[in-house]
């Protein structure tokens, strides 16, 4: 079916999300919470737009709006860019630490902060991606806790989670870089639970922690014997279908 | 069904909703049952006591009504328990002291039925309640209780069921005013099996208890219309979602549920027509954002209780992904009814676009505070006027608050509203749930709007960015400008982060939350402009801008205000009126409430 972004028409399939459309299209939408690999968390609410729809305009997030008619989608009006701006000066005064959220700052034009008490320190924007991926990877170590304005991601207790396997996926899913991952003499510290990296067995490269390739091995019921990184295991397959 | 059946024998009710029950009205039941024990063969007409949910008028419980002659009595003390058992009981004779005053008319009432606060009533939702023994399933199919349930599965096919429902114009009582019968007709479509009915009964506003009311008092009223809904959509399952708190609410449900088994209500085969049913209870943890229908739905399934977008109903994908049914407490318990009378009957109550009636529960600054049913279109000014009997202390009426902590403030000029889903929404407010709460001048509204954004901001689920954040933010405006640190630019400010939270939130709560703030802006700017610029709070609520002054004029020098003062900030000289020492003074208006030539004047912030 044909739907209109921004005056542009584009294709789109029965039920596929504005935001895919756009991409395929591309129209950029900003997005925090979005990942290609977890998306349709609708947290952020960045990617909102305008659809417009049997005469009738309203406020959607694009990241989880299924197209199901030929509608128009305005993806910068007035509205929008409005809206967005104030929801990027509300992450703003929440995680003026992160990076990201800083340059988002710079290209919205959103003011230094003159009227909240801007949060000291902080870089996490509960947007809950971290969370998703524990759960995707299948480890539940950390969570989202309490509600309202103490909500704040946590392992069980505040304690270096016990659940942990160091796998880093919160850390690399982290839109603001909020989740700290240190890596120093074949160590690795995340959550504040210390784990052994090991290494390639080929390359002597520290490629994982032991935890993760233990819980790998068990899920996937791997014969591995020794240790091979990603590119030398590759390899080593590649050899074996050759010869 | 909905009329009263007089019963012939002599029959006592007492009222055991919460608020009785807290008055001790377990305890005057207990008694009351001793001496009818007690006296034996020597009474020749034995009554029936009753224990019954809530009858409403909760200001003057414990109250009891003694049928058939329909003697209503409030403030009942333990110790009136042996006059109401020698006079009424057994001489017929009537306890002035007891009966019901009328504060419209003066007049001591002999009836309920005869006082303005039950006269102007029409029950549908809460046609049992006080009549009936809730833990008692013979009492409610004594009042025509599960005859609809036969109806509609020996008479009627679902479809049938359904067009009922959507003819009589039936809207979810849970606040949205979504078209039920729609609902039930989307679900249906939908060729995913199992599929599931909920009764949302978390119920969580402050100063709300009308679905908690009809949980303790008339529990199978729900389950009935739960096992009708099941039917006319196919569901097998269903779940009564109740917040833990509601202790009383959660027994009673469970008892009306294993005794609609034992009956063969609920349970394979039901009343041998092959349809199925079980029907559990949940208990909710009491996060405020678990009524919201998607956020109940996650708790229900074990996760934490966050709403996701609903741009594909629950109907189609809700509990497990599988189509579902959520209707609110008081939605539910209209069903039996709906179908027992028909919808042509039902639809000829209520206005064009709400049909039926709302029960609301009336709180605050009013005379009647208590549990009322009205037929959808009457007007605020009756409620709060003629059933509710105006404003306690002669005081002015400021504002009524309807639909919960994230509906609006309606003032004076718009009491005339009648009260229907359209109508609130139009005035920036809502028909929620249904709770009201009453304020009066002395009542600060830019406080009121800060009490309800800080109650938000606590039970927001944190999901979003607008709610979390913009709730907060707007909070972080309005304690300012209540400590006297507002700024000219921040009503801007808040209309703008209103109208983000408005429009970007989730779910309803952050999509309703700026509802308190923006009508009370609206309503009220007068207010908010007296604390920003002129650092005085015109009802004398914030305390940072505040200050009292005696005025001199009106001081009759009895010194009551003097004696009230914990501070010791009043004193006088011999024979000169009192004044009060504002280094001294506390600003909590002990003064004000005593003085009774309304001598204690509000002053705004004090100097120096």
């Amino acid at each position: 079916m044909k739907i209109k972004i921004d005056g542009l028409e584009c294709e789109a399939n029965y039920g596929e999300y504005i935001l895919e459309v756009a991409k395929r299209n591309g129209i950029h939408i900003p997005t925090l919470c979005h990942t290609d690999a977890l998306p349709g968390q609708g947290s952020c609410r960045l990617c909102i737009v305008e659809v417009i729809e049997g005469g009738k305009n309203k406020v959607v997030v694009s990241c989880l709006y299924p197209v199901t008619n030929e509608i128009e989608v305005l993806t910068n009006s007035d509205k929008i860019r409005r809206m967005r701006k104030n929801i990027i000066r509300l992450l703003a005064a929440r995680a003026p630490e992160s990076e990201h959220i800083r340059k988002l700052k710079e290209e919205y034009k959103v003011p230094e902060e003159k009227r909240f008490n801007v949060d000291k320190g902080e870089k996490c924007i509960l947007c809950g991606l971290c969370v998703r991926a524990c759960e995707a990877v299948g480890v539940y170590a950390i969570s989202s806790v309490n509600r309202g304005i103490t909500k704040k991601i946590s392992p069980p207790f505040e304690e270096p989670p016990e659940d942990c396997i160091g796998c880093g996926a919160c850390a690399q899913v982290c839109p603001t870089g909020a989740i700290a991952l240190k890596e120093f003499e074949g160590k690795r510290v995340i959550w504040d639970k210390t784990f052994e990296l090991v290494k390639c067995s080929v390359c002597g490269n520290y490629f994982t922690t032991r935890e993760q390739y233990e819980f790998l091995k068990q899920k996937y019921g791997l014969e591995a014997e020794e240790f091979l990184c990603d590119k030398c295991r590759k390899k080593s397959t590649a050899q074996k279908l050759v010869f | 069904m909905v009329e009263d059946n007089m019963p012939d024998k002599k029959t006592v009710l007492i009222c055991c909703g919460t608020g009785c029950l807290a008055n001790n009205s377990y305890e005057i039941y207990r008694e009351l049952k001793k001496r009818v024990e007690a006296a034996g063969e020597d009474i020749s007409v034995k009554p029936v006591l009753k224990t019954t949910g809530c009858n409403g008028l909760c200001e003057k419980g414990p109250v009891i009504t003694i049928l058939p002659e329909d003697i209503f009595y409030c403030k009942v003390k333990i110790s009136d328990v042996d006059e109401i058992f020698e006079k009424t009981l057994l001489k017929g004779e009537i306890i002035e002291r007891l009966l019901y005053l009328d504060i419209k008319t003066g007049k001591k009432v002999k009836s309920h039925k005869e006082s303005e606060f039950f006269k102007r009533q029409k029950k549908i939702a809460l046609r049992n309640i006080g009549q009936i023994d809730p833990a008692n399933i013979e009492d409610y199919i004594q009042r025509g209780g599960y005859r609809a349930l036969k109806k509609a599965l020996f008479e009627m096919s679902p479809d049938e069921i359904i067009n009922e429902v959507e003819k009589s114009g039936l809207r979810g009582r849970g606040g949205a005013g979504f078209p039920t019968g729609y609902k039930w007709k989307q679900a249906k479509k939908i060729n995913s099996f199992p599929k599931y009915v909920i009764c949302n009964g978390d119920e969580g506003d402050p100063g709300a208890f009308m679905d908690r009311s009809v949980m303790e008092g008339d529990p199978h009223s729900i389950i009935e219309g739960m096992i009708i809904g099941a039917y006319a959509v196919g569901a097998q399952k269903g779940f009564v979602y109740i917040r833990d708190e509601y202790a009383l609410a959660v027994k009673n449900v469970s008892r009306a549920i294993k005794d609609a088994y034992g009956r063969g209500f609920l349970g394979e085969n039901i009343l041998g027509s092959g349809f199925n049913l079980d029907i559990e209870i949940v208990r909710g943890g009491g996060a405020f954002v678990c009524g919201e229908s998607t956020a109940l739905m996650a708790s229900i399934e074990g996760r934490v209780g966050e709403p996701r977008v609903k741009y594909i109903r629950s109907t189609e994908k809700g509990l497990w992904g599988q189509p579902t049914v959520l209707n609110n407490v008081e939605t539910w318990a209209n069903v039996p009814v709906i179908v027992d009378r028909g919808a042509k009957w039902f639809s000829s109550i209520g206005t064009e676009k709400s049909k039926g009636t709302k029960v609301f529960s009336l709180v605050g600054k009013v005379n009647n505070t208590g549990l009322i049913e009205v037929p959808m279109g009457v007007t605020l000014r009756e409620i709060i006027f003629d059933i509710g009997g105006g404003i306690p202390g002669g005081k002015k009426f400021k504002a009524v608050q309807t639909g919960g902590p994230s509906g609006g403030c309606i003032p004076e000029s718009l009491l005339d509203l009648p009260v229907d889903f359209d109508s609130l929404d139009k005035a920036g407010s809502m028909m929620g749930s249904g709770g009201m709460i009453v304020m009066d001048e002395s009542n600060c509204m830019v406080e009121v709007a800060r009490y309800y954004l800080k109650f938000l901001s606590e039970e927001s689920c944190g999901k979003c960015t607008p709610c979390r954040e913009g709730i907060r933010r707007m909070l972080e405006i309005l304690e300012d400008i209540c400590a006297g640190k507002g700024r000219e630019e921040d009503i801007k400010l808040l209309l703008e982060l209103a109208e983000t939270v408005r429009e970007a939130s989730l779910c309803g709560l952050g999509k309703t939350a700026p509802n308190p703030v923006l009508t009370t802006i609206k309503y009220f700017k007068d207010e908010y402009l007296a604390h920003i610029k002129e650092k005085r709070c015109p009802a004398g609520v914030c305390k940072e801008l505040t200050s009292y002054r005696i005025n001199q004029e009106l001081c009759k020098r009895c010194g009551v205000c003097a004696k009230k003062c914990p501070a010791g900030a009043i004193f006088s000289k011999p024979k000169s009126p009192y004044v009060i020492d504002n280094n001294k003074c506390i600003v909590c208006g002990a003064c004000r409430e005593a003085c009774r030539f309304n001598a204690i004047e509000v002053m705004g912030r004090r100097e120096g």
